[in-house]
């Protein structure tokens, strides 16, 4: 996989007369694990929809590695390496878990390299090996999480957006893939934003924070430094 | 009228600025209905005035014109105000006819007064609503759409079945009505002029028609337009206040029917004959697209889409005659150009004529408060 | 005990082309989420477009491959153009153009090709076969219909479950965002989408054409009969338009049969509100119903 750098600068997107995002500046670095976080309606996920394309922003641009992206279509952004794992997790459940994988496997180059990755997503989740011919829907939450994580996975992307990975699930998979991705991150050098409403987990693994407020960056800072300011913790991240 | 699909609140104009007499002549009634039946009246007269000074051939057009515009108004309120789409409204017209004929007979020996047999037109036909209705109640966009559209293609079928009631192919005869003697005096009183056949089904037509718009209009600004658009605009906010959807769908189906079945008993009498043939997808689908290239919703639209519906094809067929087309294809231009306006104010004004319209004024008025 | 032989086997190969026409119906559901009103319109544009070349002097193969190159282009450009805009808008504009489009084309044909009845050849043999002395309404023109329809279904099968294209066209059609957000060219897959279903609709056309008579109005009862098969078998299932083209072929092949002709559209207008009023999701359909 490639690494990239992802740079958001000015970025305000509204949906009608509402602003969701309001000149929004976020780097995020190739090897590094950036959260962003903040209470429900901050806008956290409106900005990964606007960097993915599937939301036009007003005014701001979205940079890849230099590229401008801010203007093209959701599937060039995706097969320019921005893979975007949505909220709710966008599982197609008609089709199978296989099925599933390969649709991202298809922006792969040839049908070895699939076969290949294939068998490298069911080694790191043997619940997907399990059910591969079954129609999606029978996933549980986590396994339906680990499928989305290792579809994104497939596409080989340089940059891996997240949106709120952890909800719905046991602390205990959450614990897991959480690990998954940080470990990810130190092998191949992946760019990971990951949106979060569970900041404490997120912290625990990220190595920025960002925080957001009613469309706004209110805070940014290392991870730690983040996690140990308790004023901060305490108005924006609820804990 | 076409203000009243908007939820214009209903006041009286603040009192006169100055002068007695521009004070009488701004004044207007306080209640809707004040309203309506004053512009009704109005329309009344424009209709006397038009029949009086136009040809026998023109009275006839606008004969045509008054039945189209009655099923039209009937099918802009269902579907632009309670936003159930009907394809089968042709075969409600059909319904309505089909009874005219039985009822008045081939002679004319039946015994009911004309104004009687359209009423029970009306209400047959509103039955073979309600029923329509409730199947349809619970059917949405493309399922319902494609059930009235089955229902436009068989009743014809049906009429032909029983062709020992309904006379088969040929369809039934219909006797003119005799124009009554003190409505030919009041004419020549007023005008000096006699009053041929055609020119009676036009008053005819046409009067039916203006009592018609008035009643809707009545109904689109009180309550139960009210609860049809709230129904069309959130189905499930509208139950949530308690709305019954099922009852409520049935009862806009109930009085779009009973205005298209009016329409065919106007239709009938007007072209003297019920026939399978006169109902065909082809005129369900040219009141459809009467209503959306009006305006969905607007009784003002249904009107324009019905004068366009009748003197449109005359003119399409001469610029097709002149361009240098046979008779039977320059006929064929018109339902081509019906279907490519469809198509395009659907792409490029989906709320039709009025609703441009509306949009103009609107943005005249926003750029002179701020100019 | 002829007559009821005769009746199903008509049934049976009507109820093929149904279930042809009622495939591309649901084709273009499963993409759009729109009812191409217009299909059986733009089959009967391409084949007077075979019936011209035919005329001309070519071979009723050289026609159909024309048909189906017309379906094509015309359904790729009839999205791209005209369905584009209205697509993910309010259902009823959707609607109303394919009406549009319907109202349109008919009246094109009438223009161009005129508003007479013309006969169209068939391939094959129209005579029954005669199976023990007895004349049966099986022809080898039918032996024809039906191979062409499992042909046709069979590449479609292909083509979905076996290919990348497939994959991608069914994701697309499934959940629209997340295949963009997997690279899958959305919109190059609906305007797929709808050619496919315009080469089937094309087929129907023809196949109804061969051995009869064409006018402009000539499939205006197909696309009746088809959106009730599509429906009885369930709006996002492909095989069951398949079986619900099948039974509709038999059932209304029964009532003609039995009962007269001019009660067969009655009977589809009563199976149809049967349909709606008592599983609206048809019988195959395995998500869960959708609001009709």
């Amino acid at each position: 996989m490639s690494t990239g750098r992802l740079e958001v600068r000015g970025i305000s997107t509204s949906y009608g007369p509402v602003t969701a995002l309001d000149g929004v500046e976020v780097v995020a670095e190739p090897g590094k694990i950036t959260a962003v976080l903040g209470a429900n309606g901050a806008g956290k996920t409106t900005l990964l929809r606007t960097i993915s394309g599937l939301v036009r922003p007003q005014a701001g641009q979205v940079l890849l590695d230099g590229a401008d992206l801010t203007k093209a279509p959701a599937e060039a952004i995706a097969r320019a390496g921005i893979a975007h794992v949505p909220e709710g997790r966008g599982v197609i459940t008609e089709l199978t878990v296989e099925e599933n994988l390969r649709l991202g496997a298809l922006l792969g180059a040839s049908r070895r390299k699939t076969e290949r990755g294939l068998a490298q997503v069911y080694e790191m989740f043997p619940p997907l090996a399990e059910r591969r011919r079954r129609d999606a829907h029978v996933l549980s939450g986590g396994e339906r999480q680990m499928l989305v994580v290792g579809r994104a996975l497939l596409t080989g992307p340089s940059v891996l957006l997240l949106d709120e990975p952890s909800l719905g699930l046991a602390p205990r998979i959450v614990a897991q893939i959480f690990e998954l991705l940080r470990g990810l991150v130190d092998a191949e050098g992946v760019t990971v934003l990951l949106v979060e409403q569970n900041a404490r987990s997120a912290l625990s693994i990220a190595d920025v924070g960002i925080v957001l407020n009613l469309g706004r960056v209110v805070a940014r800072d290392d991870a730690a430094t983040l996690a140990a300011d308790d004023a901060l913790r305490h108005a924006y991240l609820g804990f | 009228m076409s203000q009243e699909t908007r939820e214009a609140p209903v006041t009286a104009s603040p009192p006169p600025a100055g002068g007695r007499l521009a004070g009488l002549l701004r004044w207007r009634p306080r209640s809707t209905l004040g309203r309506h039946a004053l512009l009704v009246l109005a329309a009344l007269v424009a209709v006397v005035l038009v029949l009086e000074l136009t040809s026998p051939f023109r009275n006839s057009q606008f004969a045509t014109m008054s039945y189209y515009a009655i099923a039209a108004a009937g099918l802009t309120v269902l579907t632009g105000l309670n936003g159930q789409i009907s394809l089968g409204h042709g075969a409600l017209m059909a319904v309505g006819a089909y009874t005219t004929g039985l009822l008045l007979g081939e002679e004319g020996d039946g015994a009911l007064p004309l104004l009687l047999v359209m009423l029970i037109a009306a209400a047959v036909t509103a039955l073979v609503g309600a029923v329509v209705g409730a199947a349809a109640a619970r059917l949405h966009g493309p399922y319902l759409a494609g059930a009235t559209l089955a229902l436009a293609v068989a009743v014809p079928g049906l009429a032909i079945y029983f062709d020992h009631v309904f006379g088969g192919e040929q369809g039934l005869r219909i006797d003119s009505p005799e124009v009554p003697g003190w409505f030919d005096a009041t004419i020549y009183f007023l005008f000096a002029h006699e009053t041929p056949g055609a020119k009676y089904l036009a008053y005819l037509g046409w009067g039916t028609l203006l009592l018609v718009l008035l009643l809707l209009a009545n109904l689109m600004a009180g309550r139960v337009g009210r609860v049809w658009r709230a129904v069309r605009d959130d189905e499930v906010a509208a139950e949530l206040a308690g709305i019954r959807l099922g009852q409520v769908r049935v009862l806009a189906f109930v009085v779009s029917a009973a205005c298209a079945g009016l329409a065919g008993a106007v239709l009938g009498v007007v072209v003297r004959l019920a026939a399978p043939s006169g109902f065909t997808i082809v005129l369900s689908l040219g009141l459809l697209t009467a209503v959306v290239v009006g305006g969905l919703g607007s009784l003002a639209g249904a009107l324009l889409g019905s004068a366009l519906l009748v003197f449109l094809p005359p003119a399409v067929t001469n610029l097709g005659i002149a361009a240098g087309l046979d008779g039977t294809q320059a006929a064929q231009l018109a339902p081509f150009v019906y279907g490519v306006v469809l198509v395009l104010v659907m792409l490029l004004a989906p709320s039709g004529f009025v609703g441009v319209l509306r949009k103009v004024r609107a943005r005249r008025g926003s750029s002179r408060r701020t100019g | 005990m002829q007559q009821f032989l005769n009746v199903t086997l008509t049934g049976l190969g009507q109820g093929a082309i149904y279930a042809a026409f009622a495939l591309a119906l649901v084709l273009i559901w499963r993409s759009t989420r729109i009812v191409n009103f217009a299909q059986g319109a733009m089959g009967m544009f391409t084949t007077y477009l075979a019936l011209t070349v035919i005329e001309g002097g070519q071979s009723y193969w050289v026609g159909l491959v024309v048909a189906l190159v017309a379906g094509l282009v015309l359904g790729a450009v009839i999205e791209r153009l005209v369905i584009r805009p209205v697509e993910g808008g309010p259902e009823l504009n959707a609607v109303i153009v394919t009406l549009g489009l319907f109202v349109a084309l008919q009246a094109l044909a009438a223009i161009l090709f005129g508003s007479t009845f013309r006969s169209f050849p068939a391939p094959f043999d129209l005579r029954g076969f005669t199976v023990g002395g007895v004349n049966i309404a099986f022809t080898a023109n039918s032996i024809y219909v039906i191979v062409a329809v499992v042909v046709v279904m069979l590449a479609l099968v292909v083509l979905f479950r076996f290919t990348d294209l497939g994959l991608q066209m069914r994701a697309a059609a499934f959940s629209q965002e997340v295949s963009r957000l997997l690279g899958v060219r959305v919109g190059r897959m609906l305007t797929l989408g709808w050619a496919l279903a315009a080469v089937v609709g094309s087929l129907s056309g023809l196949l109804i054409a061969g051995g009869s008579l064409v006018f402009p109005a000539y499939m205006d009862a197909v696309i009746v009969y088809g959106f009730v098969a599509a429906v009885l078998g369930g709006l996002d299932s492909p095989g069951g338009a398949v079986v619900g083209g099948l039974t509709i072929g038999l059932l209304l092949s029964y009532v003609s049969g039995y009962l007269g002709s001019e009660l067969v559209a009655l009977a589809a207008l009563a199976i149809l509100v049967a349909v709606l009023l008592v599983r609206p999701q048809g019988l195959f359909a395995h998500t869960a119903a959708r609001r009709v």
